[in-house]
């Protein structure tokens, strides 16, 4: 199991688009993923779930990876949330 | 957007005008009558149907977002198209789906109620965000929402119910059955968010004659039921919450366009012939059945260009002999013995692929298309043939051939005709032995040697919109070049006289099922050349036979002399329209938005 802390620098944070951009990338995977802000965990998997999160511009999100294909996963989050930052214009 | 900030500013959003006429009332947009929605049991015994019932309306709606979201990508780009991927997400979360469904089988209450119970929830929470912009994700949950309910209601429930008075019902889509159930009088007009000009549903609210706009887009979610708005059929805008001058001006234009079709419609029954007494025969082009009694009732004395490609469109599979036979047998029946051209099976390019396994061409407009396809799919063709002749017994039915470009391809066509004759015969099934065939004049090569094609047919029919795009090597739906694209070339005039003028020599009649016979700019100038048979889209039956009845035949005669005469589109349009203002004045609606002369989609 892998674990990673990270910041949301896009300025609009997770909502619609980017929780939708998430919950693909991670259903690319076979391992279970979760992401969990101020202590609530919730699926990666499930848009709803992110959506709840709240995860604002500026907010902190551990995102937890459980499975065969985990550092391949986290690599791929790791390039949408900081690199492209969600493709945010 | 959010939906507080349009309340109360006039909004402004451009769709595809199919069906003419100005709607001014409150917005209904369909599926926001939810607040219907009451809980109800359901027998143990019928616990899993409702689980398949929600199963379905979720797929149904999933299949409706990706079309927006594909119309979306090809207008708007693939970013604006992305809520879309985000809606089907959350109708295919375990969160929504799931607990929806596991709900209906522990509480054995409705679909409708459970499912509304599972978003609202969310819905709250999203309230309750402190952040704005995460707030405003309600309104995706509440479009989400709308849309499975729509569907849950879809059977049981069409647009038009529920229609707490007159109002401009708004919905992503419109199906025929829901079209043609609707209460006229309660319906001011149809915006969607999906659909083509040549979508059934279009045609089937302009043979209702009820102004509708299609492809507007996600507009279902800006829209509170209420909400004034102003639907313009005739340049496709919508207008919400329009100011007061906005109003006061279409409602000028409306009444104005009210008075003018009322006056038309007192020459319904009266024939089409100018003053001096040549008849001109004026018929309809249409492609459902729904369009023939319309059509009729405005006066057209049958179908001059009857569009049997939806059949082969319908459905991945080619339609039986015995499915075209049926629904040819119901159209010639509607006509009581009025004539009809049925147009043999015009696919082309991507239209073709996927019956005929056409690969991808680099100029379908010059490819494999028409009449081209018949002679490799000679099966398909013969089974047309076979269920027109059939039909052909209990009418008036004649066949077009369309994109003709050679005097062989009208051979093999007679050919294979009369090989299915004699199939006929040979099984003592009766048809009209006598059954005129006419050739489509649409490619150029065929326009130039209508005598040699003349004399291997019964009759010509004109197609202009081909026959315009071919001859100045226009595509005009590519806008570098649309401009380009002019009916009143003198090349395109050119040929159309020298159809006529080959056909006549030959002792066949020439008619005109194109866009420009319904152009009424065009009318005279083509009384004027010697043309039989105008076709035109059901919407222009009267204005056309209105300027039919108030010409000489000698003054159209002078004038075509004079419109051959010139050597530029330009020069033909200001002379046609100087006419038209002087003798029609009383057909032109000044309003800049309104230009009486509209261009149809053929």
């Amino acid at each position: 199991m892998i674990e990673k802390k990270f910041r949301i620098k896009n300025k609009l944070g997770i909502h619609a688009r980017p929780a939708g951009q998430l919950v693909k990338v991670a259903t690319r995977f076979k391992s279970a993923i979760y992401i969990s802000r101020n202590g609530n965990e919730v699926n990666a998997k499930s848009i709803m779930g992110v959506l709840m999160l709240e995860a604002g511009h500026g907010s902190e999100v551990i995102i937890r990876i459980n499975g065969e294909d985990e550092f391949s996963a986290l690599e791929a989050i790791e390039e949408l949330i900081d690199k492209r930052q969600f493709d945010e214009e | 957007m959010h939906a507080e900030s349009a309340a109360s500013q006039e909004m402004r959003i451009k769709g595809l005008a199919v069906s003419q006429g100005i709607a001014i009332g409150p917005a209904f947009p369909f599926g926001s009558g939810i607040q219907d929605v009451r809980p109800h049991e359901v027998a143990a015994a019928e616990v899993e149907a409702e689980v398949q019932r929600l199963t379905q309306a979720i797929e149904n709606a999933k299949s409706e977002l990706t079309r927006i979201g594909e119309e979306t990508q090809e207008r708007l780009g693939e970013r604006s198209a992305e809520i879309f991927e985000v809606h089907i997400l959350i109708l295919d979360d375990p969160e929504i789906r799931g607990a929806a469904i596991r709900r209906i089988r522990e509480e054995r209450l409705n679909a409708e109620w459970l499912f509304l119970q599972v978003v609202e929830k969310y819905e709250q929470s999203f309230s309750h965000f402190k952040d704005e912009y995460m707030r405003a994700r309600a309104t995706d949950l509440q479009d989400v929402k709308r849309r499975v309910i729509r569907q849950l209601q879809g059977a049981a429930k069409s647009p038009g119910d529920g229609l707490p008075g007159p109002a401009v019902v708004f919905a992503a889509d419109l199906m025929p059955s829901e079209t043609i159930h609707l209460r006229r009088d309660y319906v001011l007009g149809f915006a969607t968010e999906l659909g083509s000009r040549t979508s059934h549903a279009a045609i089937l609210a302009r043979s209702l004659k009820v102004p509708s706009v299609v492809g507007l887009g996600p507009v279902c979610q800006y829209l509170v039921p209420g909400t004034p708005v102003i639907l313009d059929g005739y340049s496709g805008q919508l207008i919400l919450n329009p100011a007061p001058e906005t109003l006061e001006r279409y409602e000028k234009t409306r009444s104005l366009y009210e008075a003018l079709s009322h006056k038309l419609a007192r020459s319904r029954t009266l024939p089409a012939r100018t003053k001096d007494g040549k008849d001109i025969e004026l018929s309809a082009n249409i492609e459902f059945f729904e369009e023939v009694q319309p059509a009729i009732a405005d006066g057209a004395i049958g179908v001059g260009l009857y569009r049997t490609e939806y059949l082969f469109l319908m459905r991945d599979e080619l339609p039986t002999e015995e499915e075209q036979y049926a629904e040819y047998v119901r159209i010639i029946d509607a006509l009581h013995r009025q004539p009809i051209i049925f147009r043999t099976f015009d696919l082309g390019g991507d239209k073709a692929q996927r019956h005929f396994h056409v690969h991808q061409e680099a100029n379908p407009f010059l490819g494999y298309r028409g009449v081209r396809l018949y002679s490799e799919r000679e099966e398909v063709f013969r089974m047309q043939l076979r269920a027109i002749l059939r039909a052909s017994v209990r009418g008036r039915v004649r066949i077009l051939i369309p994109m003709i470009s050679s005097v062989a391809e009208m051979r093999f066509c007679r050919g294979v005709l009369e090989s299915v004759k004699e199939e006929l015969r040979a099984a003592a099934i009766p048809f009209d032995e006598e059954i005129p065939v006419g050739a489509m004049i649409e490619v150029p090569s065929a326009a130039v040697s209508a005598d040699l094609i003349a004399r291997e047919c019964d009759f010509l029919s004109i197609g202009t919109n081909d026959l315009i795009q071919y001859t100045l090597a226009v595509d005009r739906s590519n806008r570098y070049v649309d401009q380009m694209y002019r009916a009143f070339s003198p090349s395109v005039l050119r040929l159309i006289r020298d159809t006529i003028h080959h056909g006549h020599a030959q002792g066949v009649w020439v008619g005109m099922c194109g866009e420009m016979a319904s152009d009424p700019l065009a009318t005279m100038a083509l009384i004027g050349m010697g043309l039989d048979e105008f076709s035109v889209s059901p919407v222009s039956l009267l204005v056309i036979k209105d300027i039919i009845r108030r010409v000489h035949f000698d003054e159209c005669e002078n004038l075509a002399e004079r419109v051959l005469s010139y050597s530029t589109a330009d020069e033909v349009e200001n002379y046609l329209s100087s006419v038209f203002r002087r003798k029609f004045r009383d057909l032109i609606i000044h309003d800049p938005n309104h230009p009486l002369v509209r261009r149809e989609q053929n």
